[in-house]
């Protein structure tokens, strides 16, 4: 299967898709007491070009859920319980090369189309005529074409992402012999299609498949050459990489290992490394938490002005309501392992609809505000081991109603454009058995 | 790599490692240069001599520097053609071992699960047993020969690498580096070798160090005991031979490869005590 630039039909000018749609997410884990529902049900769309923030405090499923994407959860103790991860990998659109125009939506990229149906619309691609799959259904063969090269990924603490035993060169030119060998060989001029074992060698080391004695071989007189210029090739590559997240003097920096490096910069080679292959969707777990708050600022311009550039949508998790707000689009608010709200980053701090954002809302610290009391959410997070159909927040929230604790409010859209899961915003239907109705100006 | 430069700047500014280092230093160039020091016997240089018109003379004698023993074998000999024997049983060994234990452990640790269950009870029931006695046990069973003295050591000294290497892997795999090499599209056999291995192979090198002394050691008195084939060029064999003049006053032909066997063990003892203070993870940080 080949996901990277396949020369399929040009898909015709559908509406634009999502990236990434994550749809009824549900990872489990086995523990001594009892199976907990950390991710339980969350349903969302990332669409082309967009940073998406998804926030909610420790143990709310944040991270699990990001980390499904590339399916980095153990498995076990980890049970993949249910839903898709539906990606499409774009590729860049050949109408305007990138620079947007009507067929891409002006986004540069276009999504590349439907194998099966060719643009058409068919079972394989829900619909949409783009190529989409499932990152939780596909083989771990075809997953390893993505991780790094569609989808990328940047943690929380650069300084132990990284290597300590290699170099940050070896680092870099990791992904572009994994994922660009051929564009290597070409660049060093070397033929990829050369036959024989001098060209089965190179093309070996290219792909990172040569073994010991091959290695031995290529450091010889007779092929030392080609060795070297796929090294050369290689390395401009890696300098324009690191130069690119604005690391000064990225040749020197190069030979350098991690450890002697200052953590803004470590974060900035992890974020050269994230972005070597131009993804479609960058993941950042708190990328700036193990950061200065100075060089945080740093870092977070440096994203967002190369997510612009690249057009690489970015799933940023956080639980820094006021940093999310700096960098992204739009917002969902996870709690309990489940979505409680999902709306543009202005309107969730304008006018958060869920009990729950108003309440982390209510506990942020503002220099702007007259001094006082903060205030806290009452109650604590729910176990979430073998959870009974009710509201997460149930327990915890101010206008909880019987109906809170006997079912499971979905997330819907509201009249503002949110999607919201609360009764308050969508009394159930059936109020003929004694369950009240919520007044939407309750306070 | 670039970090051989500081280690060596390390262990040479350390006194033990630098005393563990002459004496290992002094004894493998008396092993290599065995040759030019004493004349090879014929037809096998690991036999010793047997100087029969000579018996039991002290040290200082004429053509015997060091004396010799009480069936006529040169003292001098056996201790320098002794220093190869040793060389060639701990070289063997530790190869051996390493690399078993190192693949027996890293499987373990790597895959985890049940075939880290069975690896890990396999080598608890090796490890239940006394290491001496063990080898004892399966060198006699063996027959006494020097190959089935390495047989035996070999058998008994891979567990420790596997046990290093599974509690090395189990905690390096945990690291972050090793998820994030599986984000940029790493295979499990690339991460294995660029990101598991090298960051947990330290504390094997340390202890196939410290094993070059000890399997020389448990080696010698396996041959004292006599389960290698008499008349070898060993400092074990040859302390035998000389343990019954001890209590006649003829010391020299046990105390001087006795000596040999002390400074062997000490100077890989002490040696793998200073690079394992120089390579342990909690002083590292503080370089």
């Amino acid at each position: 299967m080949t996901l990277v630039g396949s020369d399929g039909p040009a898909p015709p000018a559908l509406a634009p898709a999502p990236v990434a749609s994550v749809v009824d997410l549900r990872v489990h884990f086995r523990s001594k007491a009892g199976i907990v529902h950390a991710v339980d049900g969350v349903s969302f769309d990332i669409a082309d070009g967009e940073t998406l923030g998804l926030v909610g405090e420790t143990g709310c499923g944040k991270s699990v859920t990001a980390r499904s994407f590339l399916r980095l959860v153990p498995m076990p103790p980890g049970i993949q319980a249910g839903g898709s991860i539906l990606f499409r990998p774009h590729r860049t659109c050949e109408t305007c090369s990138g620079n947007g125009c009507a067929v891409c939506h002006e986004s540069g990229r276009v999504p590349d189309a439907c194998a099966t149906c060719e643009g058409a619309g068919c079972e394989t691609c829900a619909g949409s005529g783009y190529l989409t799959v499932d990152l939780l259904e596909i083989p771990e063969q075809d997953l390893r074409t993505i991780r790094g090269n569609r989808i990328a990924m940047i943690f929380q603490d650069p300084g132990k992402a990284l290597n300590p035993a290699l170099s940050i060169r070896d680092q870099l030119a990791e992904v572009f012999y994994q994922h660009r060998s051929a564009e290597l060989l070409a660049a060093a001029a070397i033929d990829g299609e050369a036959g024989g074992p001098a060209g089965t060698l190179i093309r070996r080391k290219a792909a990172l498949r040569s073994r010991l004695l091959e290695d031995a071989l290529l450091s010889l007189p007779p092929l030392r050459a080609r060795r070297n210029k796929l090294r050369a090739a290689a390395d401009d590559r890696i300098v324009a990489a690191l130069a690119e997240t604005q690391i000064p003097n990225p040749r020197k920096v190069m030979d350098r290992y991690p450890h002697e490096l200052s953590g803004g910069m470590r974060q900035r080679v992890m974020i050269a490394q994230a972005l070597a292959c131009d993804p479609d969707l960058l993941i950042a777990d708190e990328p700036t938490t193990a950061l200065d708050v100075t060089v945080q600022a740093r870092i977070l311009e440096l994203v967002r002005e190369l997510q612009s550039r690249h057009r690489t949508s970015v799933l940023y998790i956080s639980h820094d309501l006021s940093l999310v707000r700096r960098v992204c689009d739009r917002v969902a608010v996870m709690y309990a392992g489940r979505i409680a709200e999902v709306a543009p980053a202005e309107q969730i701090f304008s006018d958060p609809s869920h009990p729950y954002t108003r309440g982390l809302l209510a506990a942020i610290p503002a220099t702007s505000h007259e001094r006082g009391r903060l205030v806290a959410i009452s109650g604590t997070v729910p176990e979430l081991i073998n959870p009974t159909p009710a509201c997460r927040f149930a327990g915890r929230c101010p206008f909880e109603a019987p109906v809170c604790r006997a079912l499971e409010p979905e997330p819907k859209p509201t009249r503002d454009g949110h999607q919201v899961a609360c009764f308050i915003h969508h009394p159930p239907r059936d109020a003929a058995d004694g369950v009240p109705t919520f007044d939407r100006q309750v306070r | 790599m670039r970090r051989v430069g500081e280690l060596i700047g390390a262990l040479l500014k350390n006194p033990t490692t630098v005393a563990g280092l002459t004496f290992i230093i002094l004894l493998l160039g008396m092993a290599i240069l065995a040759p030019l020091l004493t004349e090879p016997n014929t037809p096998d240089a690991y036999q010793m001599p047997r100087d029969w018109g000579a018996i039991a003379v002290p040290p200082g004698s004429p053509g015997h520097i060091l004396g010799t023993t009480n069936v006529g074998g040169d003292v001098l000999y056996g201790v320098i053609w002794g220093a190869r024997t040793s060389l060639r049983l701990s070289v063997i060994v530790v190869s051996l071992t390493v690399v078993v234990g190192v693949t027996v452990g890293s499987i373990a640790g790597f895959r985890g699960g049940r075939i880290d269950e069975i690896l890990m009870r396999i080598v608890d029931v090796f490890l239940s047993i006394p290491e001496l006695i063990f080898a004892l046990a399966i060198a006699a069973v063996l027959g006494p020969s020097f190959r089935n003295i390495i047989l035996a050591l070999a058998v008994v000294f891979w567990v420790k690498y596997a046990r290093i290497m599974r509690a090395q892997i189990i905690h390096v795999k945990e690291n972050e580096y090793v998820d994030a090499a599986r984000v940029i599209g790493d295979s499990p056999w690339r991460i294995y070798l660029k990101d598991v291995l090298p960051n947990s192979i330290t504390p094997v090198v340390v202890q196939a160090t410290l094993d070059m002394g000890n399997i020389v050691l448990v080696g010698a008195t396996l041959s004292f005991i006599g389960l290698s084939e008499a008349g070898i060029a060993e400092w074990g064999v040859l302390v035998s031979e000389g343990q019954a003049g001890i209590s006649a006053g003829r010391w020299w032909a046990s105390t001087f490869p006795g000596l040999m066997v002390f400074l062997w063990a000490l100077g890989f003892n002490l040696f793998g005590d200073g690079l394992r203070d120089i390579l342990d993870p909690r002083t590292e940080s503080s370089r």
